[in-house]
């Protein structure tokens, strides 16, 4: 029989096998400088005394929104892995690639110069931008929205080219997906201004030069009829936490299968001089089987933001509209005539 | 509910395609099957989002000037790298290897730019960490 001691260190010893992967998960995040500073900073406040957020900030990383295959059942990456993640990725994106034929060639035309990308992964070490589901991966759409998703592909194949309005909201100027909110990081101009005033947040995206101005005075939404692009955006203050609720989104935008019933809510939290925390949640139970979460940190960053300034330049439109118009052209030039 | 079935995959299929074809499709508008070198002088730059735009004149046969547009990339990223409007000169002699665009346009993208040195300008080359051509 064993003795009572004996009983107890064994369930201190299991108790300790038990948690060690637990730690070996948390130790890096506890560690990290972000953790760290997030315990223990008192941001500044402006002068009507909300806590300072105001500045410009980059999301730029190389970390994705989802996580990679490598890294399953992984929630942290090591520092080493951190490090060869970084360097296979950036070889990556300045590789010169030829392979692929002349189609591939036309749609990879310029090379790492142009982007902006980043060249980090966020301090955390995350394997996943996402934070909940702890898989790492947005949920699955619900199957009525899956099945939803598919009739839209259906049909709009072969009509991608009617028109300006067949084409992406990028292409015609109006809003980029990553744009937000929510607010991801994507392949170029990454940068946001944020000022604050008595009563108000404004953020000014780069990308497509979109300002959100957020009131803080706990007025009602919009009407559940209006509709906005970057939906409607209502903020209030939970310590030093700003938090902002979007609703009434446009059913245009779909971000990423959501529709305009859409709720989105943002944490801003200030965790140091030069970092600002994000954090999203969408939530959309017509889309998606569960809510999910993501954490961005939002770097400090040298200014200006510069205009984007999309119509003026945008011959691309009229080139691919026209493009298609000439292909079409060829193609009855080249069909049998009817009746022969 | 009827949804706006075809804008809504446009939406969806940008987001999908973002990180290789950036503001927007490539394919749709150069053609695969009329790649086109050309050696030109620069006349004109224009440094306006979503793309850049590079205009050279290109010498045809009888000696008269034919002028091409190349498309390139967003400017906002150029002008933190510190890429200015003199970093490109006018004048400049440039070879570019591209694709012409499909309704047949003197317009092309650009896969490769080469400066009369040789370096590759920031297309289709690895050169990524070498910055803008020293200005003149």
């Amino acid at each position: 029989m064993r003795s009572k001691e004996s009983g107890v260190s064994r369930l201190k010893s299991e108790a300790r096998n038990i948690l060690a992967p637990v730690f070996r998960l948390l130790t890096p995040l506890l560690l990290s400088p972000f953790f760290l500073s997030a315990q223990t900073y008192t941001p500044p406040r402006t002068p009507d005394g909300q806590p300072d957020l105001q500045g410009v900030w980059t999301n730029a990383t190389i970390t994705p929104l989802e996580r990679p295959a490598e890294f399953a059942g992984k929630a942290f990456m090591t520092k080493e892995e951190a490090a060869a993640y970084e360097r296979r990725v950036l070889a990556n994106n300045d590789a010169d690639r030829r392979d692929g034929g002349a189609e591939a060639d036309v749609g990879r035309a310029y090379n790492n110069a142009w982007y902006d990308r980043g060249t980090k992964t966020v301090p955390t070490l995350r394997t996943s931008l996402i934070i909940d589901p702890p898989d790492g991966h947005i949920p699955p759409l619900t199957p009525q929205r899956q099945k939803q998703m598919d009739e839209i592909r259906r049909a709009a194949i072969g009509h991608s080219t009617d028109g300006p309005e067949n084409r992406a909201l990028t292409e015609r100027c109006i809003l980029w997906p990553t744009a937000g909110p929510p607010m991801l990081p994507s392949f170029y101009n990454n940068n946001y201004q944020i000022v604050q005033a008595p009563g108000y947040v404004m953020i000014l995206v780069e990308m497509v030069h979109d300002a959100r101005i957020i009131p803080l005075d706990n007025r009602p939404h919009l009407p559940a009829s209006v509709h906005e692009w970057m939906g409607d955006s209502r903020g209030h203050w939970e310590g030093n936490t700003l938090v902002v609720e979007t609703t009434n989104f446009s059913d245009k935008t779909r971000f990423r299968g959501a529709d305009e019933h859409m709720r989105l809510v943002e944490r801003f939290t200030r965790i140091g001089p030069d970092t600002i925390n994000y954090e999203f949640t969408v939530d959309d139970p017509s889309a998606f089987t569960k809510p999910w979460t993501a954490q961005i940190p939002m770097t400090r960053t040298e200014g200006p933001i510069f205009e984007y300034a999309c119509h003026e330049g945008n011959y691309a439109m009229a080139d691919m509209l026209a493009g298609a118009r000439a292909q079409e052209k060829a193609e009855a030039a080249q069909a049998p005539k009817a009746g022969n | 509910m009827r949804i706006p079935l075809v804008t809504a995959l446009a939406a969806i299929l940008t987001a999908a395609a973002a990180p290789i074809w950036a503001h927007h499709a490539f394919a749709a508008e150069f053609d695969a099957k009329k790649p086109v070198k050309l050696t030109g002088k620069v006349t004109k730059v224009e440094w306006i989002n979503p793309h850049a735009w590079i205009h050279i004149a290109v010498k045809n046969a009888d000696g008269s000037d034919q002028e091409w547009m190349i498309e390139a990339g967003t400017p906002n990223t150029l002008f933190r790298r510190g890429f200015t409007k003199d970093s490109l000169a006018i004048g400049t002699d440039i070879v570019v290897d591209g694709y012409q665009a499909k309704d047949g346009s003197f317009r092309a993208n650009g896969r490769d730019i080469t400066l009369p040195d040789g370096r590759k300008l920031f297309l289709g080359n690895n050169n990524a960490g070498e910055g803008a051509p020293e200005q003149k």
